[in-house]
């Protein structure tokens, strides 16, 4: 009996401990695939914020190239009115001397009565119709102009940026649509025709800053795709109870092998070192947490189509309608 | 100078061209958005000098300089632009071979500086033929001059000898003394260096030598996108040709055999010597790196010219 009760005995224990084992494992493995979701997560999180920088860059030397060129006009300018301006005073202290001398001449008499009638229209004439005069007012007027170019730029960019909001907004896509295209405006000017078909279109509620990193992720995507010239046409559109936004290319196009994997992460088709194939994962992670969609068709070798889907928000429905004349 | 200078300006912003012709109101300026007109004209009203836009609707300006250089080839060109692109960097110093490289916004002063300079270089300067010299000509440019590789990473030493060394005769140095002294020694036809290694920045000896020996063509490797760098070799180095990591066979060859071509023209035409003027450099403002202080600057100077026929 004592010997069965010891079989018993360590079989029991036996099994316990297995039991205890397996758990503990089990524990382990769970602890494991936590702490990878976690990674997994920061790195993600990583991986946005890292696409957010790569777009700030693009901005940064969008604006850049844009600002440049009125600052060059503006500073040179400023400079020349200023010279001209010295000279235009070089001419007034011609003119004083020319009247100074009038000081000894007495003015009772008719000769010098006659010669100053004849003389100040002449001074008031070479004074007011000093060419430096007409050409410091033109070059005033292209800086004044420069001045309102800067301004919409840093306008568009803080619209596009949106650094003092954050969160959710009722939105006009075309309004978007017009910062993407401006802030990409360096790649597309050289080479590529832009052509706008913007229609009314109810307003979406999003987070503009996300939607404009979707905006010109696609329109730098098309740029691309472009090897020489090319035209992209951009559209926006109501569909039932979506707004539709179209960007499509006359560039390389998509393969049909490619398509179905064009939304993956880490998938890309250009060199290392040009793209993290990340740019079209993080545009459809976006709009699927704005409840939108993305789809692309595509003719290899004629260019290729992005449809952007948002929903429209009833709420502004009701009560507004934005025309898209309001955003230029 | 007595005569106005004849300038064209291209850029597809019209207030820029406003801009630049208030500021050269004295001299005779001609302005378009319109490259075709641009190389029409610059031929047809003789220009000395002139000012493009690098980006435009039509046509790139390295390329529009790139042509006008064939029609009108005393004409000193300079690349006005706002955003300045490695890739505009490198076909202004390999394709159109600009005078000055100039960021926007540009300061007056110095823009009507360098156009004055320019302008008196295009009107007094002979230019050299734009004809290849002769192959007994080459093979002469080969026995007589050596290449200088300036360099101490031994792999993109390695490299060069492999591309070079059957061809040119390659001395190497690691150093700037070794540099001096190989100069000193052989008469150097060309002179390759990387713009900057782990060892500090060798843009100094480069612009230093080339202030002193404009005849000796320099060839600068980088593997940096540093655009202002590449600038400021054209500027104050007057680099002759620029290429980038990793460097290919075909075009360090042909860059090594149209720089040796080039300082044997200058070689037996000093006289247009004046064409590759640099301006000082701006940023070392007269202080010099620690290594180059010791008595080198001196040295530079005092390197034979080995040059044939008079200066201008």
């Amino acid at each position: 009996m004592n010997w069965l009760l010891v079989i018993l005995l360590s079989l029991t224990i036996a099994a316990l401990s297995w039991c205890w084992l397996s758990r503990a494992k089990l524990l382990k493995e769970n602890l494991a695939a936590s702490e990878e979701l976690k990674r997994m997560q920061t790195s993600q999180s990583q991986v946005m914020h890292t696409n957010k920088l790569a777009s700030l860059g693009q901005m940064v030397a969008g604006v850049t190239h844009e600002i440049n060129t009125p600052l060059g006009f503006l500073r040179s300018n400023a400079q020349v009115v200023t010279e001209l301006l010295d000279e235009h005073v070089q001419l007034i202290g011609k003119v004083a001397s020319a009247l100074a001398k009038f000081e000894q001449v007495d003015l009772s008499m008719p000769q010098a009565q006659e010669a100053l009638k004849r003389l100040l229209p002449k001074m008031q004439a070479a004074l007011t119709n000093d060419e430096r005069i007409v050409e410091s007012r033109e070059l005033l007027t292209d800086a004044l102009e420069g001045v309102d170019q800067i301004s919409a730029l840093v306008k568009n960019l803080k619209g596009f940026a949106r650094v003092d909001r954050d969160g959710q907004e009722l939105w006009n896509v075309n309004e978007g649509i017009e910062s993407a295209l401006m802030i990409a405006n360096h790649q597309l000017k050289d080479r590529i025709d832009v052509i706008k078909n913007l229609e009314t279109v109810p307003l979406v509620r999003v987070m503009p800053s996300q939607i404009n990193q979707v905006f010109l992720n696609l329109i730098t995507n098309a740029a691309q795709a472009m090897h020489e010239r090319g035209t992209l046409t951009v559209s926006s559109r109501r569909n039932g109870e979506s707004v539709e936004i179209e960007f499509l290319d006359t560039g390389s196009g998509i393969p049909s092998t490619v398509l179905p994997k064009i939304f993956d992460p880490f998938f890309t088709t250009k060199p290392v070192g040009e793209g993290t194939g990340l740019g079209l994962s993080i545009v459809h992670k976006i709009l699927t947490s704005h409840q939108g969609d993305i789809k692309v068709d595509s003719t290899p070798g004629r260019g290729a189509r992005f449809t952007v889907s948002l929903p429209v928000d009833h709420a502004a429905l009701k009560s507004h309608s934005v025309s898209t004349r309001d955003v230029a | 100078m007595a005569d106005k200078i004849r300038i064209l300006c291209i850029d597809d912003e019209a207030r820029i061209l406003r801009a630049l012709k208030a500021l050269f109101r004295e001299h005779e300026v001609h302005t378009t958005s319109d490259p075709k007109l641009a190389l029409l004209w610059a031929k047809s009203k003789d220009i000395d000098v002139i000012v493009c836009d690098q980006r435009m609707p039509q046509m790139l300006g390295v390329e529009l300089l790139r042509e006008i250089k064939l029609v009108q080839p005393r004409a000193m060109r300079l690349l006005l632009t706002g955003y300045s692109d490695l890739n505009a960097v490198l076909a202004s110093v390999n394709e159109s071979e600009v005078f000055r490289f100039i960021n926007k916004p540009w300061d007056n002063t110095e823009l009507r500086h360098i156009v004055t300079q320019a302008a008196s270089i295009a009107r007094d300067v002979p230019t050299l033929s734009t004809a290849p010299i002769s192959e007994s000509e080459k093979e002469q440019a080969r026995q007589t001059a050596s290449v200088l590789v300036i360099e101490d990473d031994p792999d993109t030493q390695n490299r060069l000898r492999e591309i070079l060394g059957t061809h040119y005769t390659v001395r190497f140095a690691n150093n700037a003394e070794r540099a001096m002294q190989l100069l000193e020694q052989h008469e150097t036809g060309v002179v390759i260096s990387e713009a900057e290694t782990t060892a500090g920045d060798w843009t100094t000896l480069i612009k230093l030598l080339k202030q002193y020996h404009p005849q000796i063509p320099t060839v600068v490797i980088t593997d940096r996108a540093n655009a202002q760098l590449a600038i400021d070799l054209i500027n104050e180095g007057q680099v002759y040709r620029m290429l980038i990591k990793p460097v290919r066979m075909g075009t360090c060859r042909l860059s090594v055999e149209s720089a040796i071509g080039h300082y044997w023209q200058l070689k037996k035409n000093p006289n247009v010597l004046r064409r590759y003027s640099v301006s000082p450099p701006k940023n070392s403002g007269g202080i010099l790196p620690a290594w180059l202080s010791s008595g080198l600057l001196e040295r530079i100077k005092k390197l034979p010219r080995r040059l044939l026929g008079s200066m201008a």
